[in-house]
């Protein structure tokens, strides 16, 4: 009938604004991936425009492939992005179980907990990486000292001092090199995206079913049977979701490694995609094009995964 | 006016047909009922006349106008819905109101309809509320005064006692009757329920998967059901069918007994067996009989105050005049 | 409900507790960055004042000559705002089509969308800088308004398409015996009903482009530069401005953050698509 098909066509502003999103960058950035293209040489000018006769077909991809910084960037993209999934859902979960009944000022604690979701990323990352990690002037700098100055007073005190003048001292942890500024990255994250989980878990653990609580009750169920047979199944179509968004925002994590992590060599792909661009742009779009692979490969899993249940 | 013609009108989703060519006339003024088990399409062919689906093929006539291509609200049909699918952000007035409102007609004209429907649903008191502070009956009125107000030429209700309890449909059963005796409209009803069909019915279509399966009054159905289904469909308790050597002394291979023309004595009559559940109404008591060796359980139908118990050897007399027969294909034996 | 493990003397007087620690500490870091604002960059860095300082104003009082804090902050409403308006703008219709007209192709439409959001930004930042620079566009808050509102429309169309589903299809049908139009269906019954879902859908919308630092970063150097960049460009002070820096980090998330509390419990129905309640 002719009276749906002006509602049907209502979706296409959206679906052509996306595919234009998606498709013309995308096959620029294929295309350059397989010429040379760079923004500054005086040896050869000619590769400074992107050009056909500039052709060098796998050439970029070999030399992608060939940077130890690229499989670093993998590894580390990967590392980054399983350990905030892996700590966000158990905190969330462990979390969520445990302030999930209503109790004085639930309201406030769920206001404060949901606080950091909303944080821009450039501020986290300036926030952790100076005023809280920062080994001299953060406050980790300034509690490893205090701890210091307390433990060098105790070592002068009568009949414990001998006790404490074996104790070292202790040294602040500095985030800034490569692989503690992963950690930082890891850490930094966390803080921002547990409470989300925590708030997904809790909603859905109050549609659980109590009924269904009090007959395991009945049959002798104890606290540790009752959360691993009851409420952790029931948290598993949650938690997948909890999963795909992380997934979706974390594969593209970008602001807190560029300020983290600036030249001291912890990279991700998107990160390592920005230096090449500085000057090869042969060699950053070929990364571009691992990166998609890695994000479809993960895409696809994903939304095998959890897609089905989405729709219903 | 409101004649509604059907010709060979088909309907497929996909690959699937869900309604094959099917050709059916409804009568001005008539109250029909499609009635049929849950599937059998009885709500599709429901939208397909009020224009919610499009046709794959065939005609839908109204008043001898080709309608198949004009949409919903241009075919001058209302709807009521099982789900009232009352707009819960509008009052009762502006509900009733709003198909006029869309028809652009004029305030005081809106008004005085509006009051009226009022008057005859019994929402005078209630029109300044919205849909969600109303009762499920209370619901299904306004649903109805959104309808009348239109004046439309049939009134297509969807399964639209299915979500009010035993009680109060009761009530409301005769409230739709008493509304088509009184607007003599043409009304066309869909339920799964074949005591609402029997009760309000001139005209019922027994519909099973897709195909309709008898059209006629209900005492038509009910005293020559034309298959084995229509006889099984319509009455209750369910008729009792009996094959084998009995149904081969009546010339067929299926014969079939009301409940209610079986005469229950303790000494006499040509079936036996034992007493097993007796459901006792008041009025009536329905015993169901087991170790014929005609049926699995055989159905009675008895006074209220016949005092049978669990385990008694009983004797069956079935009304000869009122055994139905039916062939191996199903088919009535006329 | 006398469940027995509700009722031990741990979940009437731990539970609150530790859900109260749990709540403070991670609110803690925002609590510090505020309390750090109030310092002066020199006592910022001296344990001595930790807790206990004379407190200042001057952080904020120079905000706008220390980092021309209401030019970037402008942007941000600017290029925030009308993506928001933008993406719903397109999204609702597309939602509406999807949810009360579906066809064969809606689910898959739906999914590559929400795919379409997983491709990384970055395998596409020189294209994006080539072709805004080519076409006179970069660092313009077109652009800035262009990629925004881009990036959310996924999200956007899916929260939108939850909660029209929500919408009982009968309601729709009824709209159309009754005889609206198409624009009377959106119009009369969507937009009412749905205002809810809208408003937050908004909302959270608003609040992602606020927070982009990618795009809003890399395709802007002065005109449309939002807080991202402001912040991304101050991230190294080494200890020497902590005060200073803190303040104008807390004016560019304390708006979002008091506006993200009013919109907690839609945020959960919204992000899992109506998959979690």
């Amino acid at each position: 009938m002719s009276s749906r098909k002006l509602p049907r066509l209502l979706q296409t502003p959206a679906v052509v604004l996306l595919l234009i999103w998606m498709l013309i960058p995308l096959s620029m950035t294929l295309y350059f991936s397989f010429i040379r293209y760079v923004l500054n040489s005086l040896r050869r000018p000619e590769w400074t425009t992107p050009s056909l006769s500039n052709w060098r077909g796998f050439g970029n991809y070999e030399f992608v492939l060939n940077s130890k910084d690229f499989l670093f960037a993998i590894q580390n993209s990967l590392f980054i992005v399983c350990s905030i999934l892996f700590l966000t859902v158990a905190l969330g979960v462990l979390i969520a179980v445990m302030i999930n009944k209503a109790f004085p000022g639930q309201g406030i604690v769920r206001v404060l907990l949901i606080s950091p979701f909303f944080v821009m990323p450039a501020v986290n990352a300036v926030l952790w990486i100076n005023m809280i990690l920062d080994p001299v002037l953060g406050l980790q700098g300034l509690a490893v000292n205090g701890i210091n100055d307390l433990i060098a007073s105790l070592q002068g005190a009568p009949g414990i001092g001998w006790f404490f003048s074996l104790w070292p001292e202790i040294e602040p942890i500095s985030f800034r090199a490569t692989q503690t500024s992963a950690y930082a990255v890891i850490i930094m994250v966390t803080w921002q995206w547990t409470p989300f989980a925590v708030l997904i878990f809790m909603t859905s653990l109050q549609s659980e079913d109590q009924q269904q609580k009090e007959a395991a009750v009945l049959d002798g169920a104890g606290t540790y049977s009752q959360f691993r047979f009851l409420t952790l199944p029931h948290l598993s179509r949650p938690i997948a979701i909890v999963v795909m968004i992380q997934a979706i925002f974390h594969l593209s994590l970008y602001a807190e490694i560029e300020i983290v992590s600036r030249g001291n060599g912890n990279k991700n792909l998107p990160y390592l995609i920005g230096e090449f661009a500085n000057n090869n742009i042969g060699a950053a779009s070929a990364t571009g094009i691992f990166a998609v692979i890695l994000a479809n490969v993960v895409a696809i899993f994903l939304l095998r995964m959890i897609g089905k249940t989405l729709m219903e | 006016m409101g004649r509604i013609v059907l010709e060979n009108v088909t309907k497929s989703f996909g690959e699937t047909q869900v309604i094959p060519p099917l050709n059916l006339t409804i009568e001005d003024g008539e109250f029909a009922v499609f009635v049929g088990p849950s599937g059998c399409g009885k709500s599709t062919l429901l939208r397909l006349i009020a224009g919610l689906e499009e046709t794959t093929s065939g005609q839908i006539l109204i008043d001898g106008e080709d309608a198949t291509q004009i949409p919903p609200s241009k075919r001058g049909l209302a709807m009521v819905f099982q789900s009232y699918a009352l707009y819960p952000h509008m009052t009762v007035r502006k509900n009733i109101a709003f198909p006029l409102r869309m028809a652009k007609m004029d305030q005081s004209e809106i008004d005085k309809k509006v009051e009226g429907a009022a008057k005859i649903l019994n929402l005078a008191d209630y029109l300044e509320q919205k849909p969600g502070q109303l009762s499920g009956g209370q619901r299904q009125r306004v649903a109805i005064g959104r309808a009348i107000v239109r004046e439309p030429a049939a009134f297509l209700f969807d399964e639209p006692l299915s979500n009010l309890d035993a009680a109060l449909r009761v009530g409301m059963r005769l409230e739709i009757s008493e509304l088509h005796n009184r607007l003599e409209t043409t009304m066309i009803y869909v339920t799964h329920d074949q005591v609402e069909a029997m009760t309000m019915a001139n005209k019922i279509v027994v519909l099973r998967a897709g195909h309709i399966e008898q059209v006629g009054s209900p005492l038509d159905l009910y005293r020559t059901p034309r298959n084995l289904f229509v006889a099984g469909f319509i009455g209750s308790p369910k008729m009792n069918f009996i094959e084998g050597p009995e149904a081969e002394k009546h010339g067929a291979k299926t014969i079939g007994v009301r409940p209610e023309h079986i005469t229950v004595s303790a000494d006499t009559g040509p079936w036996s067996g034992r007493v097993g559940v007796s459901e006792h109404l008041g009025s009536d008591t329905f015993f169901h009989i087991h170790d014929t060796g005609l049926a699995e359980t055989i159905t009675v139908r008895a006074d209220g105050e016949v005092g049978f118990k669990h385990g008694d050897t009983v004797h069956l007399t079935p009304r000869a005049d009122v055994i139905h027969r039916f062939d191996a294909e199903g088919l009535r034996i006329a | 409900m006398a469940i027995v493990a509700t009722t031990t003397k741990f979940s009437i007087y731990g539970r609150p507790v530790l859900a109260w620690i749990v709540g403070l500490i991670f609110f803690f870091p925002i609590f510090w960055l505020v309390l750090t604002s109030f310092k002066t960059d020199a006592d910022a860095v001296k344990p001595e004042f930790l807790f206990f300082f004379t407190p200042t104003l001057d952080n904020y009082l120079n905000m706008t000559e220390n980092y021309d804090y209401w030019r970037f902050a402008t942007n941000s409403v600017i290029t925030s705002v009308f993506a928001t308006v933008f993406a719903l703008a397109v999204g609702i219709p597309c939602a509406y089509a999807m949810a009360f007209n579906p066809s064969r192709a809606t689910k898959d439409v739906l999914m590559w969308m929400l795919s379409t959001k997983m491709l990384p930004a970055a395998a596409v930042l020189y294209p994006m800088t080539f072709i805004t620079k080519s076409i006179g566009l970069f660092d313009t808050h077109f652009m800035v308004i262009l990629v925004l509102m881009l990036i959310n429309l996924p999200i956007v169309i899916w929260m939108l398409f939850t909660y029209f589903k929500e919408i009982p299809k009968d309601i729709i049908e009824a709209g159309q015996m009754d005889g609206v139009s198409t624009w009377g269906e959106v119009k009369e019954i969507l937009i009412p009903l749905a205002w809810g879902g809208i408003a937050s859908t908004a909302l959270l919308c608003f609040i992602f482009c606020w927070n982009e630092a990618y795009w809003t970063v890399r395709l802007t150097t002065t005109e449309a530069a939002t807080l991202s960049k402001l912040i991304e460009g101050n991230r190294a002070p080494e200890g020497l401005f902590f005060g200073r820096l803190s303040a104008v980090s807390a004016a560019a998330v304390g708006p979002i953050v008091v506006l993200g509390w009013f919109c907690q419990k839609q945020l959960v129905q919204g992000l899992t698509f109506g998959a979690v309640k």
